[in-house]
């Protein structure tokens, strides 16, 4: 395994779309206990002003991890050992809902790396629409614990 | 759902609570499927503690999800324009899940009124898991 080095930052994991299906949204509902049913009712969620259903503020991890099967394999060629990765901030930004039925063109890119006692690497990420306007943007940082 | 009204909250406020839990391994499992985040140190208890974890630990980004859920039982979802969190420690099967926030800030800004919220999930001995912020957009 090669070294983490700053010089990944800039690094763009290759594009990849998602698209949102209305029983992964169920799956991820029951997975964390979300019983508010403006994420699952197509009715309520039209009294709550939507066209549809939203997705859960937290869905868009599923976007990489089933979108992007190669994430893991990824971050190891870039140095990063992931039997000792630690998540350590997550960021949403949500720009417009995202309903089941849409296709979600997803980047991420690494914006950031720091070196030293624990190894830090920052991701940004980009959930767009069709046309490149974003339903979210993200940031991920992760560490590596040391040995 | 019910949006939020800038001048129904003051600075230091409570929000409505969430606990969870006791997290069981089956939650877990259930969440590596859902979001598809399959690192072994969320599922298997031998790998865990192979490299150097006490046992199984949750994915981070449940114990978000969770905290998420108190937000958006509490916010309009379409009135949530920013969610973070840091994650400060490790929540373990057996952990209850406690999500609290108060409201930290009532701002204006570029004619938004805007609440910023701060957020935690402690087990039920108090050791916070998870700190983070939430901004929500009032009419």
């Amino acid at each position: 395994m090669s070294e983490l080095s700053k010089e990944i930052v800039g690094q763009k994991l290759p594009p990849f779309k998602f698209d949102v299906e209305r029983g992964k949204v169920a799956e991820f509902c029951t997975a964390i206990g979300e019983t508010n049913p403006v994420y699952t009712n197509i009715e309520e969620a039209k009294k709550a002003g939507y066209d549809d259903t939203p997705i859960p503020l937290t869905f868009q991890t599923t976007f990489t991890f089933w979108g992007y099967t190669e994430f893991w394999n990824d971050l190891g060629k870039m140095g990063i050992d992931i039997q000792k990765l630690l998540h350590m901030k997550e960021e949403y930004t949500y720009h417009k809902p995202i309903y089941p039925g849409t296709t979600v063109t997803c980047s991420l890119e690494v914006t950031d790396v720091k070196t030293g006692k624990m190894n830090m690497v920052t991701f940004g990420g980009s959930f767009s629409d069709k046309d490149g306007n974003p339903f979210i943007t993200s940031q991920m940082a992760i560490v590596i614990r040391p040995d | 759902m019910q949006k939020i009204k800038f001048n129904d909250y003051n600075e230091d406020q409570e929000i409505p609570s969430l606990t969870v839990g006791p997290v069981k391994h089956m939650d877990l499992v259930r969440y590596a499927g859902a979001s598809g985040d399959f690192n072994p140190i969320h599922t298997d208890p031998e790998f865990a503690k192979n490299v150097g974890l006490p046992g199984t630990i949750a994915h981070g980004m449940y114990v978000m999800a969770i905290l998420g859920r108190m937000c958006s039982n509490w916010a309009h979802p379409a009135q949530i324009k920013n969610y973070n969190v840091k994650f400060k420690g490790m929540t373990m099967p057996g952990d209850k899940i406690v999500c609290t926030g108060k409201i930290k800030k009532k701002k204006e800004e570029d004619g938004q009124k805007l609440l910023i919220v701060s957020l935690q999930a402690a087990n039920d001995a108090g050791e916070v898991k998870v700190a983070g912020e939430l901004t929500v957009h009032c009419e």
